[in-house]
């Protein structure tokens, strides 16, 4: 062969090829020219002909990719949906998005989605069982779940049926489950997911002031940032404006100091002014030590908090002067010294807590050095406004909504609660009009029998007294038969086969089960499927939400179709729509009524005429053209321990709140204050459930405190499994594109890594790359090893993202070596009162493989 | 004529790599050809390690190396101070990725990295495009000439400064700042969904642009500056930044 560089082969070859080219397109451009000293053409390639037509349009959507819901721009030419963009005038995202944003594309036109309906023809079930698909009309999709509902109905076991959901958006997908349970007789149809997501920061909000939500961030007037266990720059919601904000506090004119308390080093600890690598499951240790500190050095916010009454001396100057009070490590003090403003039970939580957990305590518990912790703790009261903010990294664990309350009672102690800088809560609602229909009057005789009052299949309420969601039990409790077994599961948006605890045990649950799954991509459930109902993706959706908690105003979004469904799809809503009108009964007439999502979202966007947003969208068709209304500012603020409400006429929060009115609308707890002694853990029915599960005092239940985690699994190092920011709701892992840009361990791609501490490593023999066992009781995984420095020796840190076993093509690719989900190996626990998967607190060991 | 420019602040950039995103959506990259790519790495001792990310677009240098080698005249500098390639006179010999110091140049018919299916045989291209896929950015602003679009096979391709976009901008503007809706539609893809707000675009030879001002007052830095490319692209370190070093590599 010739490899003559000055005369390469090549030019030859792209002659011929371009003589072809060039006559096909006329003969042009075949001049030779000389270009220093080489001879060649001037066309080795020519470009394709442009295809007629070319007007791009743009429709209003947003993004399905985490829960944050940000506007998007979605740019369709000739059929065909080749850009997204973050929509400018949208509040959210502000014309920007987080990497998953531009991913939409590919989720649209994956090659492995499902074309349509689908039926199971092989009855047997299992990971490497081909369930034999065959296409089916939608027609015939719809009459086999409604044939299987009217018979279970008619046998009046309609509690057999569960429908089980994990992001749902809102009134036209999540919000029709509830009606439909009601109607056709189930307790399970809509079980959400929250107990694998953020119940324990959510509870420790309620315990705490009442409120069962997220939380809202005012962060761009926030001056120090303290951060617990929340990949604030990788998962946390909503990760784009996180990073809107992250550019404007880490420039502004005194600049946002950032502290991050995690156990490795994410990009969001690597970003910030301080990483503490705490130990796993100890985070509630660090936030009681910095209270103390707080208290111990005066620190706290008087105007919000309370302060103790004045030492009235005696009048004789010669009589010893009376000590002022104070906090003094070790020592109690007299409730009654103390007037409390916005809070309640501080001293009784000093005394009962507080009085002993100094730094030095800390440090033992939690490997921080007690100089660390008091520093953070000084710098939090003093530098302010501050922020402390947790998600799961502190609550994913059995002591977890102890570890929630001990942060967030220092949000209470600094006075951030409702501050500018600070943290607070939704006020309002979205004026959403309704249709004229009201399930109620479709009940009929069997839906309101006294039959109906089964219990749930998730034990909440029962097994667990306090939790709002279980669906990580579920799977268990139908093997156990406890209450009773299911017949038919559906799943929306939800995989617990691979995202809950022991996910694995799932398998033989769904082989039990008559599975119907809802996603348009293949996944585990569809592997375990009877039937499947694809839904379509959100670009080809009609379909309208409501924010989560982002700055306290409300806001709402609409989704719009870019393009006519690629395949033969149906939206969810729209499903369970069919489904209803073909129930036997008044529950069809009701459904028949309804007709279809589109009718129930133009009499919702309906309720804008008479409060027309911001931006003035005041109808259907105006919310389609902007793609989000929303009506500013927050409806509260608390300004040196006042609470104003806004004033329409002079644009301020200058209103004054009463303490009823503070109660009815911010701190909604017994006591109307921000509780340091939980009055809704005290309740008789709760305290004695924590006790029992906790062996916590019922005199103590309510104060944060600290209880030591319990670890399962089994092993020798911490398994902790964060999300990654190319996490895209599970579909990721499937995407070429994304793939390719996945950074697990900050500098792979391609492959997941497990990060393991160097000095751990040499004792295991592990070097970086090196396949490794990860085993606990369990399960195991196969993984390669990154040796980090960025993790603590005793803790291996694995992101959940690969290991899917059922994706498509990309996500199964030969090259992957982690061949199942991370959550094999964590031992299905929950945090007794959260009812929070602790999915952190599992141990395991590793060995080289 | 402007003499295009960007400025990445790294105290801003949160390494995300929506900016690596966005652009192989707007220009339809293959997986893993990152025109603009986010290079992570980590060094340092447990518990004071150090992860650190470096963005890095073609930096559209003013003395190209890779114009000077090309043996076709295919990679040049256009008027606008943009480096590109003309994908109808590229013969791939792939010289200018050798001459590249910064590693932005691709061959398409590069073997995948990513595992699983090669997408341009699942995608399969027609009339000469190397491939494909359904979400092919319009004909319209497709642009051989300049590199723009689904390249043919065979040939290399690189970061165009979203020349299909910038081309298109009024004469004389001295920054495409992508807050302004009248702007917005020119700016490169990696500025505009940038969530941060580190990336700039701008005329280097305007000295009123922001570029430029940004550049003097928070001391821009280049790449390899002592390469004598002279960059295009600046960095603006602040305190939480740094642009590599040189360093030495680990030798088994």
């Amino acid at each position: 062969m010739d490899q003559s560089t000055l005369n390469p082969k090549i030019t030859r070859r792209r002659f011929l090829q371009a003589t072809g080219i060039a006559g096909a397109a006329g003969a042009a451009g075949l001049t030779l020219e000389q270009s220093g000293a080489l001879n060649t053409i001037s066309t080795v390639h020519a470009q394709p002909a442009a295809e007629k037509g070319g007007e791009t349009v743009i429709t209003k959507n947003f993004c399905h990719q985490c829960p944050a819901r940000c506007g998007i721009d979605v740019y369709t030419t000739n059929g065909r949906v080749h850009a997204i963009y973050g929509t400018l005038d949208n509040p959210l995202s502000n014309g920007k998005l987080c990497p998953k944003g531009h991913l939409g594309t590919y989720l649209l036109y994956d090659p492995d989605r499902f074309r349509g309906p689908m039926k199971r023809t092989n009855p047997k079930k299992g990971r490497n069982e081909d369930p034999k698909f065959v296409p089916i009309s939608w027609d015939e999709a719809l009459q086999t779940v409604a044939d299987r509902l009217n018979a279970l109905r008619d046998k009046g076991e309609s509690h057999r049926f569960a429908l089980l959901f994990g992001r749902g958006w809102g009134a036209v997908d999540a919000g029709l489950f509830g009606s439909f349970g009601k109607l056709y007789g189930s307790p399970n149809i809509g079980l959400g997911h929250s107990s694998t997501c953020a119940d324990g920061s959510k509870k420790a909000k309620l315990y705490t002031e009442g409120t069962y939500d997220y939380s809202a961030y005012d962060y761009a007037n926030c001056n120090n940032l303290l951060i617990f266990g929340a990949g604030f720059l990788e998962a946390y919601r909503p990760y784009n404006y996180n990073m809107q904000v992250w550019g404007h506090m880490r420039t502004k004119a005194a600049k946002t100091k950032v502290t991050v308390v995690d156990v490795h080093m994410s990009t969001t600890g690597a970003a910030a002014d301080r990483l503490i690598m705490i130990k796993p499951g100890t985070d509630g240790a660090m936030a009681l030590a910095m209270a103390h500190v707080i208290l111990t050095e005066g620190l706290w916010d008087r105007k919000f908090v309370g302060d103790f009454k004045p030492v009235v001396q005696p009048k004789d100057p010669d009589a010893p002067r009376i000590p002022l009070h104070r906090f003094e490590a070790g020592k109690e003090l007299d409730p009654a010294v103390f007037e409390a403003k916005w809070t309640h039970g501080l001293i009784e939580w000093w005394n009962a807590e507080l009085k002993d957990r100094t730094p030095e305590w800390a440090e033992k518990i939690t490997t921080v050095s007690a100089k660390e912790i008091a520093a953070v703790a000084r710098e939090l009261a003093t530098v302010k406004p501050s922020i402390a903010l947790f998600e799961r990294g502190p609550t994913a664990h059995t002591n977890g909504v102890y570890n929630g309350m001990a942060i967030h009672s220092l949000n209470a102690l600094v006075g951030s609660l409702w501050a500018e800088g600070g943290i607070f809560h939704q006020t309002a609602k979205t004026p959403w009009g309704k249709l004229d229909i009201k399930s109620d009057d479709f009940m009929d005789d069997y839906a309101k029998s006294d039959d109906r009052k089964k219990p749930k299949i998730d034990g909440v309420g029962k097994t667990y007294k306090m939790a709002s969601a279980q669906i990580q039990r579920i799977g268990e409790y139908h093997m156990k038969g406890d209450p009773y077994k299911l017949d038919t599961i559906m799943f929306y948006l939800t995989a617990p086969i691979f995202s809950s605890p022991e996910c694995n045990k799932w398998e033989q649950a769904l082989q039990d089960l008559y599975v119907i799954e809802t996603s348009p991509y293949p996944g585990e459930n569809a592997m375990f499927a009877d039937l499947i109902l694809p839904d379509h993706t959100y670009l080809e959706r009609l379909q309208v939400a409501d924010t989560y908690s982002f700055q306290g105003w409300p806001m709402s979004m609409i989704r719009t179709p870019a393009v006519k469904p690629v395949y033969d799809t149906k939206v969810i809503g729209d499903v369970v729509i069919e489904i209803g009108k073909r129930i036997k009964g008044p529950m069809g007439d009701y459904y028949k009524q309804v007709g279809n999502t589109e009718n129930i979202i133009r009499a919702m966007a309906a309720g804008f005429a008479e409060k027309p947003g911001d931006n003035g969208v005041n109808d259907f068709e105006s919310f389609k053209a902007k793609g989000v209304w929303y009506k500013k500012p927050v409806a509260y603020r608390q300004v040196r321990g006042e609470f104003l409400e806004w004033d329409k006429e002079t644009k301020s929060h200058s209103l004054p709140m009463d303490a009823a009115k503070v109660k009815e609308k911010i701190l909604k707890t017994p006591t109307g204050k921000f509780e340091f002694k939980s009055g809704y853990m005290e309740q008789e029915k709760y305290a004695h459930y924590i006790h029992e599960k906790h062996g916590i005092a019922e005199d103590r239940v309510g104060f944060p405190q600290w209880i030591e985690p319990k670890y399962s699994g089994s092993g020798d190092l911490h398994f902790i499994t964060a999300k990654l920011p190319m996490a895209a709701e599970g579909r990721s892992s499937n995407l070429a594109h994304a793939i390719a840009t996945a950074q697990p361990t900050q500098g792979g791609k391609r492959d997941v890594f497990m990060e393991i501490n160097p000095e751990t490593a040499a004792k295991l023999g592990i070097k970086s790359g090196d396949k490794v066992r990860v085993k606990s009781k369990t399960g195991s995984v196969i993984v390669p090893a990154r040796v980090f420095a960025g993790v603590r020796p005793d803790t291996v840190f694995l992101p959940f993202y690969a290991g899917h076993w059922a994706q498509g093509r990309w996500a199964k690719a030969d090259e992957r070596i982690q061949r199942n989900s991370v959550n094999e190996l964590i031992e299905n626990v929950s945090d007794p009162i959260s009812g929070l998967a602790c999915y952190y607190s599992g141990k395991v060991s590793v060995e080289k493989l | 004529m402007a003499k295009w420019g960007m400025v990445i602040d790294l105290e801003k950039c949160t390494g995300c790599q929506a900016c690596t995103m966005a652009c192989g959506m707007e220009n339809s990259r293959l997986p893993g050809e990152h025109w603009q790519d986010v290079i992570f790495y980590n060094e340092g001792e447990y518990p004071s390690p150090q992860v650190k990310w470096f963005p890095r677009p073609c930096m559209q240098c003013e003395n190209p190396s890779c114009v000077a080698v090309c043996p076709v005249r295919a990679t040049y500098k256009n008027e606008d101070g943009v480096v590109l390639v003309d994908w109808e006179r590229c013969i791939g010999c792939k010289y200018c990725m050798v001459a590249c110091p910064y590693g932005v140049r691709f061959y398409t018919e590069e073997k995948p990295a990513y595992g699983g299916p090669d997408m341009k045989q699942v995608f399969k291209g027609e009339q000469g495009r190397s491939w494909n896929p359904p979400w092919r950015m319009p004909d319209s602003k497709e642009d051989w000439k300049h590199g723009v679009g689904v390249q043919p096979h065979d040939v290399v391709s690189k970061c165009t400064f979203c020349y299909h976009r910038v081309s298109k901008a009024p004469k004389g503007t001295a920054d495409l700042d992508p807050s302004n809706p009248a702007l917005r539609e020119f700016t490169p893809a990696c500025v505009v969904t940038c969530a941060p707000s580190a990336r700039f675009f701008g005329d280097l030879s305007n000295p009123n642009s922001e570029v430029s001002k940004m550049i003097g007052n928070k001391n821009g830095v280049r790449l390899l500056d002592h390469l004598g490319n002279k960059p295009q692209v600046y960095y603006l370190t602040g305190v939480g930044g740094a642009v590599p070093s040189n360093r030495a590599t680990n030798k088994a």
